[in-house]
């Protein structure tokens, strides 16, 4: 084991309004880690401060990356050194074919990191394995990125990404939203199978549908921009019971 | 501006021995009549609608050689090949033909020049070669504005050199042929070119101009004016593709008559540093006459970019559809202007109009106006413009996945301009993607 991602007392403002107000959390190797939250707690935040969105302002705090200062490191860099967010809210961009999206983007990091690039058979072969593994057809593969997919398709083809780039950390930002009960499958399933002693992952969810297909190692409640209560998954199943607003006032 | 028409008119009349085809009646007459009606009208100034976007203070504010001896010589070596689907290559520099190449002319195909056809066949493009007000248009008042053509008028007075494309009945020319002009002039000279293409009943055929002045960024004055008769149960592709330099100005002008059960696919790919403007006059004089007009548009730097359609609607179930894309970099500026004329009784007339612009800069600018003139009853119209920037959510989204920022703008711009490109068939498609693959590497 060891960590691979520690975030020390970080405060982070957004428009200059405080959201995240001394946020500490480490995440071992091959851990699972869910953020279970009331709305605005600051989740999404936090999402996007660790994929390096912009309009994030780090006012205080630091955050380590298997071992390196994330916050110093670009956008695209992340991603290469093994950063993955699958969104909550898929971005379309007509006119680029999926597999052109799939495929730059696993070359550009292949290039960031000194590897040998794919050329177009090889990914094809990688790509219809993983397309297969989540039931889904290849016709996608030519259809513009997430323009005119459902709900489910959208978070599958992130799904389909992330199996595609092989991240060491991934963030499934409230992944589960807008599924139904056989897409929350097949995409707890595709997650399931990409885990091992490698990756690690942040799962922010609302509920504990998703928990129950991934069996997270740990939960952590983030309510009020930190992390106010780190248990296992008895911690989930006393949030049903008490809500968010109990668990806020016993501590 | 007085002084100027005034000189040009003179200019004209000093020059016209040597202006080709003088001995055939009905040409002399054009000129004579078009150079009338430039010294009346001028150069378009911003009080015509057409011509309120931008200035050109570059034409009226200087004096342009006309007939000027060129001293720039062709470096014939340094040439590209023609192209492996090209079945025949004109070729032009500085308005003077250079070369004709082909491997084998199919049958009922002839490509010559202007010249060729003056001495050879006038008669051929008589009523072929029009006056610039045949394709002005009738005001609601059945009054007929000349002024915003009155560079056709120019043209038409001056041109000395061009092609002319005649296709026979029922012939299919396979691959395509290109008319290259290539420019490398000195400073303040002018040149128009004068080109018809003509296709009889049911014939096939696909002509690029390619009109290319990278080399030198001194100020220049160019026009091409292409006449196009596409008879029944024809079709011809006729695209454009401009590339030049800064300080260059150049007008072109595409005029065409669809007939019956025809149609008519023309793309412009305009990348300039310069002043460009293309137009594209189009009537739909038979039944079930269609067109589709694409345009696409790159500029960056100070480039004047603009297109101009005029589409009429002159017979029933005629179909038509526009769709404009500009990219516009740094100082660019740039407009559309596109028009769906529906006469009356054209019912059953279908047609669309879209333009949609991305600005990669603050500083960049972009006028569209759609216009709509419908004087019939059972017609389906639509139009849409957008213009907007790259969007932060796409950037985000593409770097988030490990792609450099960059790259990711080349990948958006170049998703835009696609839905342009992946409308030309596989003669031309690679060449345009060169076009887009060039401006993106230059802007971004």
């Amino acid at each position: 084991m060891g960590t691979a991602l520690e975030i020390k007392d970080l405060f982070v403002e957004v428009d200059k309004k405080e959201i995240l107000k001394g946020l500490s959390l480490n995440i071992e190797h091959g851990e699972l880690a869910a953020i279970m939250g009331p709305n605005g707690a600051g989740k999404s935040t936090l999402a996007s401060v660790l994929a390096g969105k912009e309009g994030y302002n780090v006012t205080k705090g630091s955050i380590k990356f298997l071992g390196k200062d994330l916050l110093k490191m670009s956008t695209e860099d992340r991603a290469a050194a093994g950063v993955f967010l699958a969104f909550q809210y898929p971005v379309e961009i007509p006119g680029v074919a999926t597999s052109t999206f799939v495929r730059t983007a696993l070359n550009a990091q292949k290039r960031n990191r000194g590897e040998a690039e794919l050329d177009a058979m090889e990914f094809l072969k990688l790509a219809r394995e993983k397309a297969k593994e989540l039931k889904m057809s290849e016709e996608f593969f030519q259809r513009a990125v997430n323009v005119g997919f459902s709900g489910g398709e959208k978070k599958r083809a992130e799904v389909f990404q992330m199996s595609m780039l092989d991240p060491t950390l991934a963030i499934l930002d409230e992944t589960d939203s807008g599924l139904d009960i056989d897409a929350l499958k097949i995409v707890a399933e595709g997650v399931n199978r990409l885990r091992d002693d490698k990756l690690s992952g942040i799962v922010i969810t609302h509920y504990q549908r998703l928990l129950d297909y991934l069996q997270p190692d740990t939960i952590h409640i983030l309510a009020e921009g930190r992390i106010i209560k780190t248990g296992d998954k008895s911690l989930a199943l006393l949030l049903e019971e008490k809500g968010y607003q109990g668990i806020v006032e016993a501590n | 501006m007085k002084n100027l028409q005034h000189r040009y008119f003179e200019d004209y009349n000093k020059n016209k021995p040597l202006l080709p085809g003088m001995d055939v009646s009905w040409l002399k007459d054009l000129r004579e009549e078009a150079i009338c009606q430039f010294k009346k009208d001028g150069f378009p100034d911003r009080s015509v609608e057409e011509w309120n976007n931008y200035s050109y203070k570059a034409l009226t504010d200087n004096y342009f050689e006309p007939l000027s001896d060129n001293k720039v010589k062709i470096n014939l070596k340094s040439l590209e090949e023609k192209d492996s689907h090209c079945t025949i290559r004109v070729i032009f520099f500085n308005g003077k033909i250079v070369n004709i190449e082909y491997n084998h002319l199919p049958e009922g195909v002839e490509v010559n020049t202007l010249t060729y056809f003056f001495k050879n066949n006038p008669d051929f493009l008589k009523n072929k070669i029009s006056t610039a007000n045949r394709y002005s248009e009738e005001r609601l008042s059945n009054i007929i504005d000349s002024r915003p053509q009155s560079i056709v008028a120019f043209n038409t007075a001056f041109h000395h050199e061009g092609a002319v494309i005649y296709i026979k009945k029922n012939v299919k020319v396979p691959g395509y042929i290109e008319l290259l002009h290539l420019g490398e002039y000195n400073k303040n000279i002018m040149q128009h070119m004068r080109s018809v293409v003509y296709l009889e009943e049911g014939s096939n055929c696909e002509v690029l101009e390619n009109i290319v002045n990278d080399k030198a960024s001194d100020l220049v004055f160019t026009s091409n004016v292409t006449d196009i008769h596409v008879c029944d149960d024809a079709s011809l592709s006729f695209h454009r593709f401009i590339k030049g330099k800064s300080n260059q100005i150049h007008i072109n002008n595409v005029h065409s008559l669809i007939h019956k059960n025809s149609n008519f696919f023309s793309t412009s790919i305009i990348n300039s540093l310069g002043q460009v403007r293309a137009e594209n006059r189009i009537n739909l004089l038979g039944e079930n006459a269609s067109t589709k007009i694409n345009m696409l548009m790159l500029g960056s730097k100070n480039t004047v970019l603009e297109g101009l359609t005029r589409v009429q609607h002159s017979k029933k179930n005629t179909r038509s559809d526009q769709k404009a894309r500009i990219v516009l970099g740094q100082n660019g500026k740039a407009s559309f202007q596109g028009k769906i004329r529906v006469n009356q009784n054209s019912d059953g007339t279908l047609a669309n109009m879209s333009s949609k612009s991305l600005l990669l800069s603050d500083k960049a600018r972009v006028n569209s106006k759609p216009e709509l003139e419908i004087l019939a009853d059972d017609v389906r119209c639509s139009h849409g413009v957008t213009v907007g920037n790259l969007s932060e959510e796409q950037l985000f989204y593409l770097r988030s996945r490990g792609i450099p920022e960059v790259e990711a703008r080349k990948l958006l711009v170049n998703a835009f301009g696609n839905t342009i490109l992946e409308d030309l068939n596989i003669n031309f498609a690679d060449r345009a993607k060169k076009i887009m693959l060039g401006y993106y590497n230059d802007t971004i």
